[in-house]
């Protein structure tokens, strides 16, 4: 669905990270696993957004409501579930920037609060990770605990009036980032 | 004497680090470090080159499309497969509209700040703002109103004692110069720019199915279905949706962010004796208007030490002068030995060894073309375009110098674009160029499409024996080439030489230093706690490491530091 020719959607499910960098993919996985098992109204969007730095403000921008799903950097044992609303997400302290990359999620949701038109609803679902190192794919326990973040997605949307329907079959999670690589073989019928 | 270190992110993120030696009130020697790995490309290896652009898409979360685009005219190259015209017509369209999103999202949200301070906005009068701003342009939305609506938000904030977005600024910098009028105006633009930069990002949407990720490449085109009687393709209501998104985006361009940056360009004049570095500029030549991909709409090339009359062409991706010229050297980079290799035999062989001052301190290698070290971005566009008399570039250049001329009261001359406020003024002059080049290529797509041409895809066969390729593009952040080997449908090898890695080099094996490191040398710091000065150099470049991941940091650690020697 493109952003020009929706009507744009009150509520997104915003995955945030990058799939190439193990359990940095967290956020676009978790959006899969959601794709696979549930249908959502037209209330709802969701969105992979990958890194896209200050750019976020553009998806977080005339919502009545944001679930950011994002790896996070906080003291835990790796593939704990931590909860953060609004407040929590935008009091931290202030850093310098130097790259687009460094504009994340506090300062868009204050871009956008400042703007006048920020998500009056916020909430992020982080899981704290084993292992950033580069290559596509979750590490055992952030994986595991995928199932349970689509789940706490699934209640808050709830709590929001726009429960998904559970699909009558899953279809399956094959996200083209974990697929196996080509072997000569598989193009020989090219 | 002190050492300054600028690393915004802890250890496991792909960021930039900067440290300076800072004696005299001037930098003395600056070093550039990525501190992530940067052997991405690895994951390609084995992998069809038909799917590459996907992977590539994921380098950087902030230039998306651009390596999306190189990865499928590397593969295109290597196997000399033309392009249909619409395909390039819709790809270009992407990357003007990505690029003109790109440009206005720099000067406002990204460096506005450095030279803005919005502190003093309850100090200004609006209707004195007001009046300023509609000296600089007839845009519409620069009334008295408005200038009093944005002023109450930040009076609002002021007295909150809670600055929100603006809490991490250089306040009351002696740096900052601007008349509180005229940080009102440009806070109030710094609004506006949200929503223009989110059309111009409409415009990329419709094209490519989705942002920030687009669908519609392939290697031989795009999978974009035309067919102006249908509704679920590209018909005539889309190809006029982005007719009413670039009619608003191309005003503003033109209208608020060049007079904006013009106007505090000429509020700033000092900044156009500081901050050169390497004057040796490299751009590539982009917006194809064949199949061949052999004539452009921007052109490319050289120049060195500074001298526009240097300036030597870069006709396209067969040009043996880009092909050949381009090595990338890890003598003080984080990998295996030292020297310089092309890119179709680069090595990514990693060997940490924590920052040494004259050892290696980066994971970035250093790129150099025929030897020398370049910069690339908008200024090197403009003036390689410039040098070689481009039309539109000659336009709005000259139309610049005069008015930053006038703001300041005596004449800036193109040569002086070869500084810090060059590449901001430089990245406005390329914005203008763009948005005139998004009307054309847009008439030229409709154009075509409407002569009965819906053809979009030619299909790519793949030979048994190794071929090599190279796909470049002018991205916002200057050249970008990405260099493959494709083996029987398979990559063997594969290389991205971004943007940034031109500009934050580190060193090369003659200990020559790369573009930030020589542009910081004698920048001045007026005291080493607030280092503002170096992030307006910095900040010049837009710089942006590729494959930066994304980890929220839910502890705030500490970021700069200060050691005094």
């Amino acid at each position: 669905m493109s952003t020009a020719t929706a009507t744009r959607a009150r509520i997104a499910v915003i995955g945030l990270g990058n799939v190439l960098f193990g359990d940095d993919g967290f956020g676009p996985f978790v959006l899969a696993l959601l794709h696979s098992r549930w249908e959502f109204s037209t209330d709802v969007t969701l969105v992979d957004v990958g890194t896209p730095g200050l750019d976020l403000v553009t998806y977080l921008q005339g919502r009545e409501a944001v679930i950011l799903v994002d790896a996070v950097g906080a003291t835990g044992r790796p593939g704990e579930l931590r909860r953060y609303r609004n407040e929590e997400l935008t009091r931290m302290p202030a850093k310098p920037r130097i790259s687009p990359h460094d504009p994340a999620v506090q300062e868009t949701l204050l871009i956008a609060q400042f703007a006048g038109d920020g998500p009056r609803h916020v909430l992020l679902i982080g899981t704290i990770p084993l292992s950033l190192e580069q290559g596509a794919g979750l590490s055992a326990p952030i994986h595991d605990a995928a199932s349970t973040a689509a789940a706490m997605v699934v209640d808050e949307l709830a709590t929001l009036g726009a429960a998904p329907a559970l699909r009558p079959e899953p279809v399956d999670v094959d996200p083209w980032w974990m697929r196996a690589p080509a072997t000569p073989s598989s193009h020989a019928a090219r | 004497m002190a050492r300054i270190t600028i690393d915004p992110i802890t250890r496991i993120e792909g960021h930039l680090r900067i440290d300076a030696v800072v004696d005299g009130g001037q930098v003395q020697k600056a070093w550039a470090s990525g501190t992530m790995w940067r052997g991405i490309e690895t994951i390609l290896r084995g992998r069809d080159p038909r799917e590459a652009w996907l992977f590539t898409q994921r380098f950087c979360g902030v230039c998306t499309t651009v390596h999306a685009l190189a990865s499928v005219r590397a593969v295109e190259d290597a196997l000399g497969l033309e392009v249909p015209l619409n395909a390039q017509y819709i790809r270009n369209l992407i990357m003007l509209a990505h690029g003109l999103h790109d440009h206005i999202v720099h000067f406002y949200h990204l460096s506005a700040l450095d030279w803005v301070d919005v502190t003093t906005i309850p100090k200004a009068d609006p209707a004195k703002a007001a009046t300023t701003a509609q000296s600089l342009s007839d845009w519409p939305g620069n009334s008295r109103q408005e200038m009093a609506r944005v002023q109450k938000k930040v009076v609002g904030l002021v007295e909150s004692g809670q600055l929100g977005i603006f809490a991490n600024g250089y306040w009351g910098h002696p740096a900052m110069k601007l008349a509180p009028e005229v940080n009102l105006l440009a806070l109030a633009h710094y609004l506006q720019a949200l929503e223009f930069q989110r059309k111009a990002n409409q415009v990329v949407g419709i094209l490519g199915g989705k942002t920030p990720h687009i669908q519609n490449l392939a290697v031989g085109g795009v999978m974009n279905a035309i067919n102006l009687d249908s509704l679920a393709t590209l018909n005539m209501d889309r190809l006029y949706m982005l007719k009413d998104l670039l009619d608003e985006v191309v005003p503003f361009v033109q209208q608020v962010y060049f007079p904006d940056a013009c106007a505090i360009a000429g509020f700033y004049p000092e900044w156009f004796d500081i901050g050169a570095g390497v004057k040796n500029y490299l751009a590539v030549p982009d917006l194809p208007t064949d199949t061949r991909s052999t004539i452009f709409d921007i052109p490319g090339g050289t120049i060195f030490d500074g001298n526009l009359g240097s300036v030597k062409s870069i006709s396209g991706a067969r040009d043996a002068y880009f092909r050949q010229s381009v090595v990338e050297d890890h003598t003080h980079a984080w990998y295996k030995g030292s020297g310089a290799l092309h890119p179709w035999k680069g090595e990514t062989n990693p060997d940490y060894t924590d920052f040494k001052d004259d050892g290696k301190y980066t994971w970035v290698k250093a790129p150099r073309f025929e030897g020398k070290p370049m910069q690339v971005g908008p200024l090197s566009n403009v003036l390689v375009a410039y040098a070689q008399q481009h039309e539109l570039t000659r336009k709005w250049t000259d139309l610049a110098l005069e008015r930053v001329s006038a703001v300041a009261g005596h004449r800036i001359t193109v040569d002086k674009l070869q500084s810090t406020m060059g590449r901001y003024l430089a990245r406005a002059i390329r914005a203008a160029v763009l948005s005139d080049l998004a009307v054309r290529h847009w008439q030229l797509l409709v154009k075509n499409v409407t002569s009965g041409d819906a053809h979009t895809f030619n299909p790519p066969s793949f030979p048994k024996d190794a071929v090599e390729g190279v796909g470049f593009h002018e991205a916002p952040r200057g050249a970008l080439s990405h260099w493959v080997v494709v083996k029987d449908g398979i990559l063997s090898n594969y290389q991205a030489v971004v943007p940034t890695t031109w500009n934050a080099s580190p060193r090369d094996e003659r200990d020559v230093p790369g573009p930030y490191e020589a542009a910081l040398l004698k920048n001045p710091v007026a005291n080493p706690d607030k280092p503002l000065e170096l992030l307006r150099t910095v900040h010049s470049f837009d710089p942006c490491m590729a494959c930066a991941i994304h980890t929220l940091d839910m502890e705030g650690r500490t970021t700069a530091t200060v050691k005094v020697l």
